[in-house]
């Protein structure tokens, strides 16, 4: 038979590129075999609005909710808040010694055994750092920023930590002493941890030594005298401001060290997180047989609730609505709990010689129409059944102080509303109150309308001033232009320094100009009591003062849902913004 | 031409800088940035307040805030500089490494949804123009344009409660009871005796047939636990393989064609022997080994047309390529079937594989063919629900523009000259219909970059159009503008190239 040329050579050609393919085929082909997963420890996932976007939570940006959570589950720290908002110190972390109250000082030692997840133990180098970050030292900045330089920007008030002199080091490096040049109540509060002191040297371009060298050699900072910028600490604060936010997983994993049971493993962006144990950490916090949790970013309360229901996820933390709280109380085999959140939206009074409410009869006759009760029915509790009113200005229900302010404030006079009684203070009177609120929150719409209505009833003429988005932030610091305010407060539980804030004639939030001497002076001497039981005395002092001068209502909680499925139990409420996670330690896995 | 190209880009950057600045200021002014901080109790709120403002450069009025962006922005066109500089967002993270990450999320999302719905649109839009004025037409269009008025969330809480939550409880107890199995029959034997139409014996027997066949296909699927342990088998694959040789030639080449004919046949014989003889490699292949097995499958194909084409090798080739191409899918598809059982069981699925959020299965690892499925199961439903919602489009202007071919002159020519039906719908009206579509895909494209706002939120795939909602809700104008100049100048590209193309394609159009 004879064999044309052609057809042997493409046949000699298809063979060519068979084998050259192959050969190909041969090298890029996997001989990985698949790792069979751990089968012993329990993985916990929680869907999470927003995502994580710091690791350094002690900056004004990084102290965002999910940042915080992420903080929880792998930093360890001398306390933590629990859901009373009441102090809980962890001793297998540290101590913190009161050593004497006047001059306050304070004592923070770290145990011996406890390290960064990369085995460098934790001491007080970090401490100082945590310190220098916080406590605005060096900052030599007046008010406007015009001249001198501030350093850290720190999420919490420099006010009050400022005091305290450079600490004292002792216990071989375990711990630091800070006293503070003066009073202040809310020390129980401040932490030196921060981030790892060594990492932030290495990033700043410092060795460990150099940068508490740094910090030593650095003069306190002086409003009234600015000196020059010292440009290596600018470095150190400029790293630490800026260098721990990030939208991914940091090629340089000594950016998210763990001192806590849980270490990140993984990001995967904008959809998981996911931390595993950490194997350095030697506390107590961690929880039994669970070995790995994801947060999962889902940003649709829906959406959520169907990942629930799907089993995708294990514990969800939606936005309320009346929607999301139907659908999952339909769904079976899922727990769902509700309750407060730290934020709340209230009535404030302008108390403006010449204005409308500048005669206490008229003050309490508004306060009298506002029909609070029903608006909690409309707005809170479709999400909430179980809503109560709030009573306090100052206190939130669960917190210790609550029953003790609500019992004696006299706020039982407002919890229904009395039109006669309205009536009859005004004594025929018809004033016109201009009532601002931000009209692209529909809740406040809500409340408006409904205090519109029954304060008509009384005579009061009330007129709309709903302020867009973008202008009633504004307006707050306008009193000329309203005579009450609807608007909201948020808050983490803990601490007496925001009451002063809100409350005393001369500060820059108390909008409305309410002045009480007697407030002032019990507000001066809270701020310069260390004693938590002291502090609530005061306190309910203050909150009686606001509700007989008429500072306005408080009105409604905002409420918040979360809900967990089959696999794990162990979950509780808390308003705070840990939320569910607030007691991860004790969940388990269900059978 | 190029004269043409010039002025087209020259005021496309005019009109790029104007609405930049239009839509920099209508950002800036849509709301308060400081409002989260203006409800804070702390006591430093004045300082954070100012932190922030200084952070944004709000003390600076909005028009003039935009030329510190514009300047930031400008230094992105120095190549290979690095100084790219779009600003930071709210949260203090740089803008430029956000932009990527969401690119990638939505360009994941939106193609596979795009390609669909152009495939299934085109298919569906020549059936219904072909049978217009029928049964078949007017319930697609009622179908088409159900699903085009229907909310996306809405849709997407449908598809996540039946097709997601619905099917994973099925597989509990993965066994399809006798009324719905008949239900299915009945339903799948009026939609092809549709399809096929005619007098109403062929109709008939249309019907009994595939009602048959769909009711053994399912009694099947029950007996063999196949939703557990789905696969295509060796059988299977041969039907199919032989079906998309004999189905491709029937179109391309008619059947009288033998040499396209044998040219497909050897194709599907040779993924038959494949199915046998590439298992091994198959288990332990990586993307790149699929890659050059996709490459293989297609030089494989035209190769064989090459060799057995002889006077119409063009033809024969190109009938090679698509039978290879097609049943070397089938093999992939049946070795990722055969990874669905080990899938479904691992620690991280635990028995419920079709997804409802996310685009991954956190801490879920494996090999290429478990990945894939997890690619699969997430991305199954947000591409069924994008793909519904844009068919309507596709559909309506195939149809439409097939009809208005089929009635020009040169079809009555061409089946006056005596060319068959076949010929005269596929290379005569089809391919003059499609030139229209050149528009539409490339607006498509525009808006792939663009994301699906609402899609992207209810299936949680943070790609363009979350970045844009959620920075847009923030009143933080510096991703919204990263995502505006990115949408817009991929818009603008598409549309200079759907102008170019239509010049290409319809010689009655010139570019002056």
């Amino acid at each position: 038979m004879f064999i044309s040329t052609p057809h042997v050579k493409r046949l000699a050609m298809a063979g060519a590129i068979a084998g050259v393919a192959s050969l190909f085929l041969a090298g890029c082909t996997t001989t990985d075999d698949l790792e069979t997963p751990a089968e012993s420890g329990g993985t916990v996932r929680i869907a999470e609005v927003n995502e994580l976007s710091s690791f350094n939570t002690g900056t004004a940006d990084g102290n965002v909710d999910i940042n915080n959570q992420l903080d929880y589950f792998t930093q360890g720290d001398f306390f933590h808040l629990d859901d009373t908002a009441s102090l809980v110190y962890d001793e297998g972390f540290g101590t913190v010694e009161l050593l004497s109250e006047d001059p306050l000082s304070v004592k923070y030692t770290v145990n011996d055994d406890v390290v960064w997840s990369d085995g460098e133990s934790i001491d007080a180098d970090d401490m100082l750092l945590g310190w220098a970050a916080q406590s605005g030292y060096f900052d030599d900045a007046d008010a406007e920023a015009t001249v001198g330089t501030t350093y850290f920007s720190p999420a919490g008030s420099t006010t009050g930590l400022d005091q305290m002199a450079f600490p004292e080091v002792g216990d071989d490096g375990k711990s630091i002493t800070v006293t503070y040049s003066g009073p202040y109540a809310d020390w129980t509060l401040f932490s030196p941890m921060s981030v790892p002191a060594h990492v932030l040297a290495e990033q700043a371009g410092f060795e460990p030594d150099g940068m508490i060298a740094i910090l030593e050699a650095a003069t306190e900072g002086n409003v009234d005298a600015p000196v020059e910028t010292n440009a290596d600490l600018r470095a150190v604060a400029d790293f630490w401001n800026n260098g721990y936010a990030t939208s991914s997983l940091p090629s340089d994993s000594s950016l998210y060290l763990s001192s806590g049971p849980f270490v990140v493993s993984s990001w995967d962006p904008a959809q998981s997180v996911t931390l595993s144990v950490n194997d350095t950490y030697t506390g107590d916090l961690s929880p039994v047989g669970i070995d790995q949790i994801v947060v999962r970013f889902i940003g649709d309360a829906n959406a959520q609730v169907q990942a629930l229901q799907n089993g995708e996820v294990d514990i969800i933390n939606p936005q309320a609505s009346a929607d999301t709280l139907s659908s999952l109380e339909a769904l079976t085999g899922v727990k769902v709990l509700t309750g407060d959140t730290g934020s709340y939206d209230h009535v404030d009074l302008n108390f403006a010689a010449g204005g409308v409410f500048a005669d206490a009869n008229v003050r309490e006759a508004f306060l009298k129409t506002i029909p609070r009760e029903q608006i909690l029915d409309a707005i809170i509790r479709p999400l909430d059944p179980e809503a109560e009113l709030l009573n306090s200005q100052i206190f939130f229900p669960g917190v210790n102080g609550y029953d003790e302010a609500t019992s004696t404030n006299g706020s039982d006079a407002y919890d229904t509303v009395d039109i006669s009684g309205a009536t009859a203070l005004l004594a025929g009177a018809t004033p016109t109150v201009r009532l601002a609120y931000s009209n692209a929150n529909t809740n406040r719409v809500d409340a408006f309308l409904a205090i519109q209505a029954s304060a008509a009833e009384a005579g009061f003429i009330v007129v709309d001033g709903g302020l867009p988005a973008d202008q009633w932030g504004d307006a707050l610091a306008l009193p000329e232009t309203w005579d009450a305010f609807i608007f909201g407060w948020s808050t983490v539980g803990a601490g007496v320094l925001g009451v002063p804030q809100l409350f005393d004639s001369a500060s820059d939030s108390n909008f409305g100009g309410f002045s009480d001497p007697a407030a002032d002076a019990l507000m001066d001497q809270l701020l310069a009591t260390t004693d938590a039981d002291t502090q609530v005395e005061l306190q309910v002092g203050v909150e009686k003062a606001l509700w007989a001068g008429g500072f306005g209502l408080p009105m409604y909680i905002l409420p918040g849902v979360i809900a967990f499925g089959p696999n794990v139990d162990g979950i509780e409420y808390s308003p705070w913004q840990t939320g569910p996670i607030w007691n991860f330690w004790d969940w388990t896995m269900a059978a | 031409m190029l004269s043409f190209i010039v002025r087209r880009v020259f005021v496309s950057a005019l009109l790029l800088l104007g609405a930049s600045f239009i839509m920099y200021i209508l950002t800036a002014l849509s709301g308060d940035p400081l409002e989260e901080l203006r409800g804070s109790r702390d006591p430093n709120r004045a300082q954070l307040i100012q932190l922030r403002s200084d952070q944004l450069n709000l003390d600076v009025p909005a028009p003039l805030r935009y030329f510190g962006w514009l300047a930031g922005a400008a230094k992105c066109l120095i190549p290979m500089a690095d100084s790219c500089d779009l600003g930071v967002n709210i949260l203090n993270q740089p803008v430029t490494g956000l932009i990527p990450m969401a690119l990638d999320s939505t360009i994941q999302l939106i193609t596979g949804a795009t390609l669909l719905a152009i495939v299934v649109g085109i298919t569906i839009g020549i059936v219904s123009a072909l049978r217009h004025n029928t049964g078949f037409d007017y319930s697609v269009t009622f179908i088409i344009f159900l699903l085009f008025s229907m909310p996306a969330f809405w849709i997407a809480v449908l598809l996540k409660e039946f097709l997601a939550i619905g099917f994973n409880d099925f597989l509990a107890q993965p066994v399809i009871s006798l009324p719905a199995i008949l239900g299915i029959a009945v339903v799948a034997g009026i939609i092809w005796q549709a399809m096929v139409a005619g007098p109403r014996r062929r109709r008939v027997i249309v019907f009994v047939i595939s009602g048959l066949a769909t009711t053994a296909l399912l009694v099947f699927f029950n007996l063999s636990d196949w939703f557990r342990n789905p696969g295509l088998g060796a059988v299977m694959i041969a039907v199919s393989a032989f079906g998309v040789a004999v189905l491709v030639t029937g179109l391309i080449a008619g059947f009288k064609d033998r040499r396209a004919m044998t040219t497909a046949l050897i194709n599907a014989g040779l993924a038959v022997i494949a199915y046998f003889t590439l298992q091994n490699l198959f288990d332990m292949s990586s993307w790149a080994t699929i890659s050059i097995l996709a490459v293989a499958t297609l030089v494989v194909g035209l190769a064989s047309g090459w060799l057995v084409g002889g006077d119409d090798r063009a033809v024969s080739m190109r009938i090679g390529a698509i039978t290879a191409v097609l049943s070397g899918g089938l093999l992939l598809i049946d070795r990722f079937m055969q990874s669905w059982a080990l899938y479904s069981a691992d620690r991280a699925i635990g028995g419920r594989p079709i997804a409802t959020v996310g685009s991954s299965t956190p801490t879920l690892d494996g090999d290429i063919w478990i990945m894939g499925i997890d690619t699969f199961t997430h991305f199954l439903l947000p591409t069924i629900s994008l793909t519904l919602i844009s068919l309507a489009g596709y559909t309506r202007y195939v149809r439409s523009g097939m009809l208005d071919v089929l009635d020009q002159d040169y079809i009555r020519t061409a089946r006056a000259k005596g060319l068959d039906e076949r010929t005269v719908i596929v290379r005569h009206a089809f391919r003059n219909a499609l030139i229209p579509l050149a528009t539409l895909v490339a607006a498509d494209i525009g808006a792939i970059i663009g994301g699906a706002i609402i899609t992207e939120q209810v299936f949680a795939i943070s790609g363009m159009g979350q970045l844009f909602i959620r920075s847009l809700s923030n009143v933080d104008p510096n991703p919204v503008m990263a995502y505006f100049v990115v949408v817009s100048i991929v818009a603008l590209i598409a549309n200079l190239i759907a102008d170019l193309s239509y010049a290409a394609l319809d010689p009655r159009v010139r570019t002056h």
